[in-house]
């Protein structure tokens, strides 16, 4: 009997462990199961690198520059052509692990010898009166980029709620199709990812391009008749609008392992192989809270990097391989004419070093805790920031006075022994 | 058959280093590798972003904006997102002068 491998997420991480597992050779049986009834294909929500194929960023699909085709991340026919069974439009809702079951929502129930989780994580949801108005719209999948550029074909005046990656780029891709926006936010955007120096360049930034930022402030009700017409913040301000876009962030798809005795805490826990607690369970992507060699604990990454070289690194694991998933996030978000580059991880820091200036936005921040470099941002310095990421890896403490002068090749900083380290792409 | 335009002064370009110049309107990025020049087109097929910022690994660049990779030999794409080649151009040194044909 030929074993049978099963991916439930069509999404970034599960095709690439599909074609991974091809690639190295598995020739049991593979299936992959997704929701939605298209193959997988870059989410409009994932400004990251792709290393697996060519395929565009999809800020250039909601702006209308491009066909959905091509932000297909294989084309018609290709899972057919490496023998991957796929099972398009189904749920999968429950996951025994004694009997190696998937259960799904057509009732179907899949056996299998390995199970790979890769369902990713949908958009938490604004809670508030009239939030089920037409013209509420949200960003992940494709039928909702239809939703906003429909709503942006025929509205001339938007209200962002939140402004996070997501709610940045959508704001930034409205006000280039020529929208009016207002953006309604709690602290500077981003804050949570970049800290209040770095947020606050992202804020001026957003200024200078007209848009309206109500910061400090929250959308508190929605009203309109059927359709939304205006939103009500929590200091009282009425923003008359033709649609609203929200980004309130993300949370984990994990509902289907509930009862399955697979540990979950943000997320599914997995150690540096993409493990679970579970035998012959796995999980990689956006949903995985995965134990990182470098940072030295769990950490959850939503960016499309990640999902790709995760996905790859968890079928590796799957077939037996040794090999510990230790790639250094990077993601980038391009809005207006900013290129923003980010390497690294850090939930806090005890230390912000720039080089570079923050006002010309052309600088790299280092986020640094106890002298150790954890992560860097950025916006006009690729080369630099690049070179962060052996840096990060290294694990070492790195003088700031070196890291902040301009005339020091940070290359210089690596230790020689973690040379390798500089692979990280 | 396109004129050899010069650019640079051979000295003006180090070994590693990486430039962008002007030939005939089209932006062509020279990279001196151990001492041989290679020329190719500047603007990444991706996103428009200058290669010459980028970092040049022996002969790979890497866009500095997504991280497409090119081989600086003959332009090809080693790693996405981009998937069209950027231009190759051949390159002399005549004298003391490098020059550009597009």
């Amino acid at each position: 009997m030929p074993s049978t491998y099963l991916i439930v997420g069509a999404s970034l991480a599960g095709a690439s462990a599909a074609v991974t597992l091809r690639d190295e050779g598995f020739d049991g049986n593979l299936i992959l199961i997704g929701e939605e009834l298209h193959a997988p294909y870059e989410r409009p929500p994932l400004p990251a690198p792709r290393s697996l194929r060519a395929t565009p960023a999809s800020k250039e699909y909601l702006r209308g520059e491009e066909p959905f085709d091509k932000a297909l991340l294989h084309p018609p026919g290709f899972y057919e052509e490496i023998g991957v069974e796929t099972r398009f439009g189904v749920r999968a809702t429950q996951v025994d692990p004694s009997d190696k079951v998937v259960e799904l929502d057509d009732n179907d129930r899949l056996q299998y010898d390995k199970l790979l989780i890769t369902t990713g994580s949908r958009n938490r949801r604004l809670e508030i009166s009239g939030k089920d108005l037409e013209g509420v719209c949200y960003l992940r999948t494709v039928g909702d980029c239809d939703r906003i550029r429909a709503q942006a074909a025929t509205g001339r005046k938007a209200v962002v709620v939140g402004m996070g990656f997501i709610g940045c780029e959508v704001t930034s891709s409205l006000r280039q199709l020529g929208l009016e926006v207002t953006a309604v936010l709690p602290g500077v955007p981003l804050k949570r990812a970049l800290g209040e120096e770095v947020g606050r360049v992202i804020e001026e930034f957003h200024r200078d391009h007209g848009i309206e930022m109500l910061l400090g402030d929250s959308v508190t009700a929605l009203d309109g008749v059927d359709h939304v017409e205006r939103a009500t913040t929590k200091r009282g301000r009425l923003i008359e609008c033709d649609f609203v876009v929200v980004g309130v962030g993300v949370e984990p798809v994990t509902d289907l392992l509930a009862h399955s005795g697979v540990e979950l805490d943000n997320g599914i826990l997995v150690d540096e192989y993409c493990r679970t607690n579970v035998d012959g369970i796995y999980a990689a992507g956006d949903v995985a809270n995965h134990f990182h060699p470098v940072f030295e604990r769990h950490i959850r990454v939503e960016h499309w990097d990640n999902a790709a070289k995760q996905g790859a690194a968890a079928a590796q694991s799957m077939l037996g391989k040794r090999t510990q998933y230790d790639a250094v996030p990077w993601f980038w978000s391009d809005q207006y004419e900013y290129n923003l580059q980010y390497f690294g991880f850090s939930a806090e820091w005890d230390e912000l070093a720039v080089r570079g200036s923050l006002e010309q936005r052309d600088f790299v921040a280092f986020y640094l805790q106890g002298g150790r470099l954890l992560a860097s941002a950025g916006i006009g310095r690729a080369r630099d920031l690049r070179r962060t990421a052996a840096l990060i890896k290294a694990k070492t403490s790195v003088p700031t006075a070196e890291l902040v002068d301009d005339e020091v090749d940070l290359r210089k900083l690596i230790p020689l022994s973690n040379c390798s380290g500089a692979d990280n792409r | 058959m396109s004129e050899f335009k010069t650019v640079a002064k051979a000295s003006d370009l180090a070994d590693g280093e990486l430039r962008a110049f002007n030939v005939n309107g089209i932006s062509v990025a020279v990279a001196n590798v151990e001492g041989t020049l290679y020329a190719f087109g500047n603007i990444c097929t991706h996103r428009r972003c200058p290669l010459a910022k980028g970092e040049l690994e022996g002969t790979e660049v890497t866009c500095p904006c997504h991280g497409s990779m090119f081989d600086v030999t003959n332009g090809a794409v080693l790693q996405g997102p981009a998937e069209e080649p950027v231009g190759s151009y051949a390159i002399r040194v005549e004298g003391e002068e490098i020059q550009v044909a597009v």
